[in-house]
């Protein structure tokens, strides 16, 4: 079964519009962190329907690595996603549906769909109905400040990139995570790393997006790395391709649907 | 009488060897009988007071705050468990609150799903018998169960042998684990194992053990919150369903409201002036005024939930409400909060503006504040009250148990619609009691229920064993008819060997009862005699057996079966056959045998004892 990181992994995935003149946002002025998450927001808000492959490389200690294969499509106008697994075998057919408030998981070889409760565990792995949940990094989070009552925002460089690093603590209480730090490109704002710590502080899982690209003028992390920091020796790569944001139809996120491309 | 028992006693010692070989049967009859009796009342035992306690207590009160997730959480303990022990009265053994997690444990390089349960073992009195159930269900293969309350050393744990080999974990080795807290965030702790436990109870082989107050901490609960009650009583049988019946009855919830003082948010806020009364830890800008002074008012009021998670009884609210302004869907949607005309007009507020709200929560010390956006205005009246504002249940419920308030002495001050209003079945409660369950598969269906209504108001479900652990009760069922039905067969058989006996031997007396009708004994008298003589038989048979059963049952307890990895070991104690004798149950099965016995010696005695004394004589076989 597919673990929790993959599918976040795979809902998070970044879509996000860059306004290419919007390179220099932070050259200028002083930067605060509440701007450098409402641009995490906007990398993050769809205005257009997206549809892509997703390859999730997982490897797991004692288990060795294994491929899952599947196709995304998401459309945020109404709240929507489908994915269906076509790989590995085992997995092949079976899907997970979301529309508004409802969210359902699909079984091929019972074909039967199965309404997903906000904390019931999806197929036994640790991932709950409420973590597919879209709300704005800003309304969770808000910047984590020092004993001088300072934000908590460095310059340094990650690799060669210059980044601002900066840390956020969760301003609600029912975040995954309550505590994170990002690393985000100075000129353009995109995140190349993010660390989720649990409540009581300990690093819980690391994120790295390691490559993106332009595609109709949106930058899209087209590889991304997350390592399980809790279980050392797991992590997954996730890797996106066929890449379209051309408009999706409304049959896509029918159950019908779900059912007829799994047969 | 007396002359009577003598003759009983001398015809008895007369046919010695008839009559050993008949009480012997007789006693193998009592013997098998009170050994089953007993291994029916010992499994009852086990899973009465060994496995439906721990599992789900003779009384369960389940609280469940997830607004779509599991979250056993009450936030005003002291109120649940006083309704509970009051209700309880002297029935009451003791109360334990039943929190659990699932989490994910990491070992010395091995990784279990596994479930970590808080139990009690700080400030509890134990009764002996308590003491020696916990020695029964907590076998201690290394290590101490008291360790378990340490606060010395980090997040003590007993876990059984199979999780401790599973996790490849020894005596003190850490055990770090990742799972939820109460809030839904994921939380990572590390434990410390103090003791590995080896279990008969199957239900008890995949957990780990920690101390309450240790995992209500790690959990994020506050002191004052409590998790799910379970209730241990006396007499399970007779009173669990009774009180859980009276405990429902009790727990019928009041309206929920948080009665806050409001003021609008926005750049251009009313700065406070020097007349201004500052109230205690508000921020400085917040004004609280009387109410109905003219610019500078800080008014307080009633904010009340709707359930629009519920399409009738939001249609019933939409179509209670006439809005000046707003529109339908966004005021009666997820974050949907409507102020009145009256308190718009008074705090300046339109819709679109943000309104903050402060008041004082019954448990903690710090001002609660948040703040909403205004959806719509309706027009007041004194049906939904002038100062007024409704939110939807999503909005409202999360800041209402975050920040309990004192509905009791806010009551006063408040405003709620009377009962006979139209829309009041669409206002929300301080919780939703849940009706109760017929059985086990009746609970899961309402849960299933409840949890699809999306209502964002803590549920209160009452449950007695026979709803919560009917499965449980249903296995004591069929076990116990098992064995009975497996005894009745062979008493049965036992039982027709000794009528056919008693009746050839009376049979075959039957020119002796000639003899002494003909010397003169009355026909009541003869029939007493025999009726004597199988009394006195079956009694001393059934004594000899009842000490037959004890030999042969403390002889079968020391039998030791090594079947943990099977079922059926939650029927053992300590790896050994686990038999229950009671007096009742003793001298109910005396008085069975002897009233069979005597039943079948009757007939035939009253018989021969009709006959006509010349009669009988002449009888020949």
């Amino acid at each position: 079964m597919v673990s929790k990181s993959v599918i976040i992994s795979v809902f998070i995935v970044i879509f996000g519009i860059v306004i290419f003149e919007s390179d220099s946002l932070f050259a200028e002025s002083q930067v605060k962190i509440v701007d450098l998450m409402k641009k995490i927001e906007v990398l993050q808000d769809m205005t257009a329907d997206v549809r892509a492959k997703v390859d999730l490389i997982q490897t797991k200690t004692g288990q060795g690595t294994k491929k899952i294969e599947m196709l995304y499509y998401r459309r945020d106008s109404d709240d929507s996603f489908l994915i269906v697994m076509i790989a590995p075998e085992i997995d092949k057919g079976n899907g997970y549906l979301r529309v508004g408030d409802n969210f359902w998981m699909y079984r091929r070889n019972t074909r039967t769909f199965q309404h997903v409760n906000r904390d019931e565990s999806i197929g036994g792995s640790d991932t709950h109905a409420d973590d597919f949940e879209k709300r704005k990094l800003t309304e969770l989070y808000g910047p984590s400040k020092d004993s001088a009552g300072k934000e908590i925002l460095a310059e340094e460089k990650l690799g060669a990139v210059p980044v601002f690093r900066f840390e956020i603590i969760a301003k609600v209480n029912d975040v995954d995570y309550p505590k994170k730090i990002y690393w985000v490109m100075q000129d353009k704002g995109l995140p190349l790393k993010e660390q989720s710590f649990s409540a009581s502080g300990n690093l819980m899982q690391t994120a790295y997006f390691i490559n993106y690209t332009t595609i109709e003028q949106r930058y899209v992390p087209v590889k991304q790395l997350y390592i399980d920091e809790f279980e050392k020796g797991n992590k997954t790569i996730v890797e996106l391709s066929g890449i379209s944001t051309k408009k999706l139809s409304n049959e896509l996120f029918t159950k019908a649907y779900l059912e007829n491309i799994s047969k | 009488m007396k002359f009577l028992f003598v003759v009983s006693l001398r015809n008895l010692f007369r046919q010695k060897r008839r009559n050993i070989l008949l009480g012997s049967a007789i006693a193998f009859g009592v013997m098998i009988l009170i050994i089953a009796n007993s291994f029916s009342h010992g499994i009852s035992d086990i899973l009465f007071n060994k496995i439906v306690v721990y599992v789900a207590g003779h009384v369960n009160v389940s609280v469940n705050e997830g607004r779509g997730r599991d979250l056993p959480i009450f936030r005003d303990k002291e109120r649940l468990v006083q309704i509970v022990t009051e209700q309880a009265g002297d029935e009451l053994v003791e109360y334990n609150e039943g929190i659990a997690i699932f989490l994910q444990a990491i070992g010395n390089g091995k990784v279990q799903n596994m479930v970590l349960v808080g139990v009690n073992t700080v400030n509890r009195r134990l009764t002996v018998k308590q003491r020696q159930e916990i020695d029964e269900s907590f076998q201690m293969i290394s290590g101490r169960f008291k360790e378990l309350s340490n606060s010395s050393i980090e997040n003590p744990i007993v876990l059984s042998k199979e999780k401790a080999d599973a996790l490849s974990v020894k005596l003190n080795d850490i055990v770090r684990i990742k799972y939820r807290n109460v809030y839904g965030q994921t939380q990572s702790s590390r434990l410390t194992v103090v003791g590995i436990m080896s279990n008969d109870n199957i239900f008890m082989q995949g957990i780990m053990l920690v101390e309450l107050s240790n995992l209500k901490s790690m959990m994020g609960y506050r002191p004052y919150e409590c998790g799910t009650i379970k209730l241990t009583l006396k007499s399970p049988k007779e009173d669990s369903v009774k009180l859980a019946n009276k405990i429902q009855a009790q727990l019928k919830p009041n309206p929920a409201f948080i009665l806050a003082s409001v003021k609008k948010l926005s750049s251009d806020n009313i700065k406070p002036d020097s007349d201004n009364i500052e109230i205690g830890k508000l921020e400085k800008e917040k004004i609280e005024i009387s109410g109905i002074t003219a610019s500078n008012i800080d008014i307080k009021a009633t904010l009340l939930p709707f359930m629009g998670n519920n399409e009738p009884l939001k249609k019933l609210m939409i179509s209670s409400f006439k809005l000046k302004s707003g529109k339908v869907e966004e005021v009666f949607g997820k974050d949907g909060m409507m102020v009145s005309d009256y308190l718009a007009e008074k705090l300046k507020v339109t819709t679109g503006d943000k309104l903050e709200f402060s008041f004082k929560p019954k448990f903690e010390s710090k001002e609660a504040i948040f703040s909403a956006a205004v959806k719509g205005i309706f027009v007041s009246d004194e049906i939904n009250g002038k100062e007024t504002i409704y939110t939807h249940e999503s909005l409202f419920y999360p800041k209402f148990y975050e920040n309990l308030p004192d509905l009791t002495i806010d009551l006063k001050q408040v405003f709620i619609p009377k009962d006979d209003v139209s829309f009041k079945s669409a206002l929300g409660t301080e919780w939703v009691l849940l009706d109760r369950s017929r059985n086990t598969d009746d609970l899961k269906r309402k849960l299933r229920a409840a949890a699809k209504k999306k209502m964002k108001a803590a549920t209160i479900d009452v449950n007695s064993m026979y709803e919560s652990a009917s499965d449980v009760l249903k296995l004591e069922g069929a076990l116990n008819l098992i064995t009975v039905t497996a005894v009745l067969i062979l008493f049965f058989i036992i039982l027709i060997g000794v009528i056919n006996t008693l009746r050839m031997t009376i049979r075959e007396r039957t020119r002796e009862i000639g003899t002494i009708r003909a010397i003169g004994m009355q026909k009541k008298d003869v029939l007493m005699l025999f009726i004597m003589e199988t009394s006195i038989l079956t009694f001393f048979a059934s004594i000899a057996g009842t000490v037959l059963a004890f030999i042969v049952m403390a002889g079968l307890s020391e039998i030791t079966f090594h079947v943990n990895d099977n079922p059926m070991a939650i029927l053992l104690v300590k790896e050994h056959l686990h038999f229950l004798p009671t007096f009742s149950g003793i001298t109910g099965n005396i008085a069975l045998i002897m009233f069979i016995a005597v039943v079948t010696a009757f007939f035939p005695a009253r018989r021969a004892a009709n006959l006509p004394a010349a009669d009988a004589l002449r009888h020949f076989e």
